[in-house]
């Protein structure tokens, strides 16, 4: 069972994502805030990250860039959420060391492709 | 041998050679031929005379003698030489009368007085005794007398007569070759004379020095006291005395009609004419009533058959009488004199023509400066007077409107006619208008064609001309002499008609400069009163003038303006360079249209709309024009509203994200519960979680639409260009729009040119920009067709564009629809949004979408029958200059 750990400081997001990907199979950890995501990264291993950018700490580009940075966490497979149609927003994520990226509000089906996708580039799932 | 001769005295009963020594006959015949000798060696007349006399004297022995010659003009005889005769000098006169030397004369033979106390016609000598009266003959006339005197009572006898007339004999012979000597001599002195007069003639070419060196080189000529010259004026038949020598009164100036007096009848006669005595010749003239002239020879001056003249010669000595010879002598004189007359009067037309080409150019330079028209007038009319030698005139200007003539310019026509207003043919000006032909009326008083406007005018000769341009009339003229003696002739004619059309044009060009004038000073008004600040530049960038808005918007009155550098006066140095390369650029290319920042004279800034024009005179770049609108205001009134905008942008960014956050909520947990109510076993609950989730993602995508709107309009949208393949784009949005496709039952077809090759530009905008036209044909197209082409185009500089276009069969639009259907917030009609969804905003997005690419959208469609959208993008976003703020 894939680990997941997602970074999202909006509670319902936060709720409602973690809810629907448990029924989809995954194991999913939860932090609110990029310094949490990155402590918590750093403190088990995951198979994937789902990292929202405007966190409050340590914001989603920041955090990634950290995780990256890090030996041990330099590899995780990162989708970066943006915000729609914020200009720049995405490109940043990927300078940043996401793998992917996807806009919110999610859409399910769209979500799980791209997180199927990274997990069996790293020969998981 | 004695022997009584003539009738005096047959008796000779006297003491021989009582007077004289006697000789042997041979010894007289040597002395009488030695005589011969001498006389023929004698040289002229006296000479012979004195040789006749010393060698009778000499040779012969007679002590008392004298020789007489004839004057042929008095018929006196003048003693030529005279021996013993100590009270009779050389040229004493005998007049016709007077001593028995006449006598010879008379019968033309040898008179012997024996006795000459006797004779009543003896003229008392000291010899008292007898005299011999030889005649001496030349060329078969009796011209002199040799005279031989005793103071015995008859002391000759026959060989004293022998040897007197043989004498006398060769005494004539000589006298006779000595007179054709002279003759010859005389012709040759006169043809000199004649060529130098000649010489000195075609050097006098000035005619009125000419004129009188004529007359001086005649008085010379023919030794008289003086003359005159008179020439033809052609004009009025009349003679001219223009040259007078010494004949008692300066008759220069005089003029003679044909017949009148002595140069009036040789005129008129082509004869010449001597009048021995003046003062009681019945032809003479009036005018010449005082002259202290007694005789007078006049011959007429004929060049050719053309009469040019009369010269008269004058005796004042009433000794002195023309004769043959003098008239010989003139009638050789007068045709040459004539001939280089006409020739000098010719020159003298030809160079009185070019002097008064010359007055009249310089009467026009003159009056070309001066433009203004009624100074204008005033001036060309008495220029006109004074160059025709009248005492006055009238200009008039023909008005076309009223076809009248109105007088300008009056002086010295007695009345002052300025303003009055002539039709066509009334008096001399309306008449010449009329007939456009000049006109010369020599007594106006008495002229049948006169104006009543003119009762009250001087009595007087007028001469008339129209003033023409072609054949346009702009006016008329007239000259007038009001001296009754002074009359217009060919020459004022000539000259009016070389006057008249420069006057016509100097007229024309005043006129027109009158017009270009208020034309100016209208234009100088709209300047002057112009709200615009305008100033107006030379070539060097400096201030040439300016008007009262400018003085106002800058602070600088006109005088402190005029000569400075416009752009050191009115710029900052932040904006120096760009003030400069304005007022450069319009002097190097044209135009220019910006906006500035420009200091005032109080150090503040104003902001202002700037338009430079070139100002070009005659095809010569002069200078430049500047136009300054103070846009203070309107930019500050622009800077808020942009400010108000801006912060709206702000606003509705921040207020979509802050809505977005909830409805991704609602959004997520409708979804979140569809999948879970067929889970739970209540698959009716199903459908309203549906709509709870599409209304949700409606207004997400209003929210989106709005953000994007705002964002684009708050300037945060950015590009983010990258090279992308075109054909995959198609084939991806393709794909992404299938199923909008299909939800109406229409057919989708691609249609892709050759060589679409890629693009360089923002892939996400040209996805969207595509999306947003496909979903909106799909939209409005039921059952129909739905088109998507792509083709590469290069447009004329040789840039590649690209130009998609999506064609629907669909419901179509009116031109009404059309015209806002760019405008954010704004489908068809309300209904249409009810009707077929959307936001309203995707099309305000898509154009600005593409204005950001440095491209646009355009649409074409029909009611009913479908629309086109159209857009072309810059293939390459770098090549092409974004011209999207």
């Amino acid at each position: 069972m894939p680990k997941i750990l997602l970074v999202e400081d909006n509670e319902m997001n936060r709720d409602m994502l973690s809810r629907r990907l448990e029924r989809k199979g995954f194991e999913v950890a939860m932090a609110t805030d990029g310094r949490q995501g990155v402590e918590m990264a750093q403190a088990a291993p995951y198979d994937l990250i789902l990292m929202d950018m405007s966190l409050p700490e340590v914001d989603g580009w920041e955090a990634t860039r950290q995780i990256r940075a890090a030996p041990g966490t330099k590899s995780v497979p990162i989708i970066a959420l943006t915000a729609h149609a914020m200009a720049g927003d995405r490109e940043k994520a990927i300078q940043a060391g996401a793998d992917d990226y996807d806009t919110k509000p999610i859409e399910l089906e769209r979500l799980l492709g791209k997180i199927q996708a990274l997990l069996n580039r790293n020969g998981r799932g | 041998m004695k022997r009584a001769a003539g009738r005096a005295t047959a008796r000779a009963a006297k003491p021989r050679r009582a007077v004289r020594p006697k000789g042997d006959l041979a010894r007289r015949l040597a002395a009488l031929l030695r005589l011969t000798v001498e006389i023929g060696a004698a040289p002229d007349e006296s000479a012979i005379c004195r040789s006749v006399v010393a060698g009778l004297h000499e040779g012969l022995g007679y002590d008392f003698l004298g020789l007489f010659l004839v004057d042929p003009a008095t018929g006196d005889r003048v003693l030529k030489a005279s021996v013993g005769w100590p009270d009779a000098p050389e040229n004493f006169r005998l007049p016709p009368g007077r001593g028995l030397s006449e006598l010879p004369l008379q019968n033309g033979e040898l008179h012997y007085t024996p006795r000459v106390a006797r004779q009543p016609r003896y003229v008392p000598s000291p010899n008292r005794g007898s005299e011999v009266d030889v005649p001496i003959r030349v060329d078969g006339r009796t011209a002199g007398v040799l005279v031989v005197e005793s103071g015995t009572v008859d002391a000759f006898d026959q060989d004293d007569f022998e040897i007197l007339t043989a004498a006398a004999n060769q005494a004539g012979l000589a006298l006779a070759r000595a007179r054709l000597l002279a003759d010859e001599r005389r012709r040759a002195d006169e043809h000199e004379a004649l060529l130098a007069t000649m010489a000195d003639l075609s050097a006098e070419l000035e005619l009125s020095k000419l004129l009188q060196a004529t007359l001086q080189r005649a008085v010379t000529l023919l030794g008289v006291t003086g003359g005159e010259l008179a020439i033809l004026d052609d004009a009025t038949g009349e003679l001219v005395v223009v040259a007078s020598h010494r004949i008692g009164k300066d008759s220069t100036g005089t003029r003679l009609a044909p017949g009148e007096g002595a140069m009036g009848r040789v005129a008129q006669t082509r004869e010449p004419l001597i009048i021995p005595k003046y003062a009681e010749w019945l032809g003479r003239s009036g005018q010449y009533a005082d002259v202290t002239v007694h005789s007078v020879m006049v011959a007429p001056l004929l060049a050719g058959q053309r009469l040019v003249g009369a010269i008269a010669a004058v005796h004042a000595d009433p000794a002195r009488t023309f004769g043959a010879a003098d008239l010989r002598l003139l009638n050789m004189f007068a045709p040459q004199a004539a001939v280089a007359i006409a020739r000098a009067r010719l020159l003298e037309a030809e160079r009185r023509r070019a002097d008064e080409q010359k007055a009249l150019l310089e009467t026009m330079a003159d009056l070309s400066g001066e433009l203004e028209l009624s100074k204008l007038l005033q001036a060309m009319l008495q220029r006109a007077t004074s160059l025709l030698g009248v005492t006055g005139g009238e200009l008039a200007i023909y008005d076309e409107a009223a076809r009248e003539l109105v007088v300008v310019a009056s002086l010295n026509i007695g009345i002052d006619s300025a303003g009055t207003r002539m039709a066509l043919g009334e008096g001399a000006m309306g008449r010449v208008a009329q007939t456009h032909e000049p006109l010369i009326v020599p007594s106006y008083g008495a002229w049948e064609g006169r104006s009543a406007k003119y009762t009250g005018a001087t009595d007087y000769a007028v001469m008339a001309a129209p003033l023409l341009i072609g054949s346009r009339l702009v006016g008329a003229m007239a000259t007038v002499h009001s001296d009754p003696s002074r009359r217009f002739g060919a020459d004022d004619l000539r000259r009016l008609n070389i006057f008249a059309p420069q006057a016509a044009v100097a007229i024309e060009n005043a006129r027109l400069y009158t017009a270009a004038q208020r034309q100016q000073r209208y234009f100088e008004d709209l300047v002057s009163n112009s709200p615009v600040a305008i100033v107006v530049l030379d070539r060097d960038h400096c201030i040439v003038s300016c008007n009262p808005a400018f003085e106002t918007l800058f602070g600088y009155a006109q005088p402190e303006a005029v000569g400075r550098d416009l752009d050191e006066l009115i710029s900052t140095e932040a904006t120096r360079a760009e003030a400069v390369g304005y007022t450069q650029h319009v002097l190097d290319r044209g135009p220019v249209h910006g906006m500035g920042r420009r200091r005032r004279k109080d150090e503040t800034l104003v902001d202002v709309e700037i338009l430079g024009v070139p100002v070009v005179v005659d095809g010569e770049l002069v200078g430049l024009m500047g136009l300054y609108h103070d846009i203070s205001e309107l930019l500050k009134a622009r800077r808020d509203a942009e400010a108000a905008n801006t912060a709206k942008s702000q606003f509705l960014a921040h207020m979509s994200h802050e809505l977005r956050t909830p409805l991704n909520a609602i959004i997520g947990y409708s979804e979140m519960v569809e999948e879970e109510v067929a889970d739970v076993g209540h698959p009716e609950l199903a459908p309203d979680l549906q709509k709870i989730r599409s209304a949700g993602r409606h207004l997400l995508a209003l929210i989106n639409d709005i953000l994007d709107l705002s964002k684009i309009e708050a300037g945060k949208l950015e590009l983010f260009v990258e090279t992308f393949d075109v054909r995959d784009t198609i084939r991806d949005v393709s794909t992404t729009i299938r199923p909008l496709v299909e939800k109406n039952g229409n057919r989708l077809e691609i249609r892709c040119g050759e060589g679409l090759g890629a693009m360089h530009s923002d892939l996400i905008k040209v996805r969207q920009t595509l999306l947003n036209l496909l979903s909106n044909a799909c939209k409005f197209t039921d059952h129909g067709t739905v088109t998507l082409t792509a083709a590469r185009e290069a447009n004329g500089d040789g840039a590649a564009w690209m130009v998609f276009s999506v064609a629907d069969t669909g419901i179509g639009m009116t031109p009404e629809q059309m015209a806002k259907l760019f405008a954010a917030f704004s489908q068809a009609d309300a209904s249409t949004a009810r009707r077929y969804g959307g936001t309203g905003l995707g099309l305000a997005i898509t154009r600005r979408f593409c204005q950001m690419m440095g491209g646009d959208v355009q649409v074409a469609s029909e009611t009913g029958k479908g629309s086109t959208f159209t857009v072309r993008l810059p293939a390459s976003l770098e090549a092409a200059a974004p011209t999207a703020s």
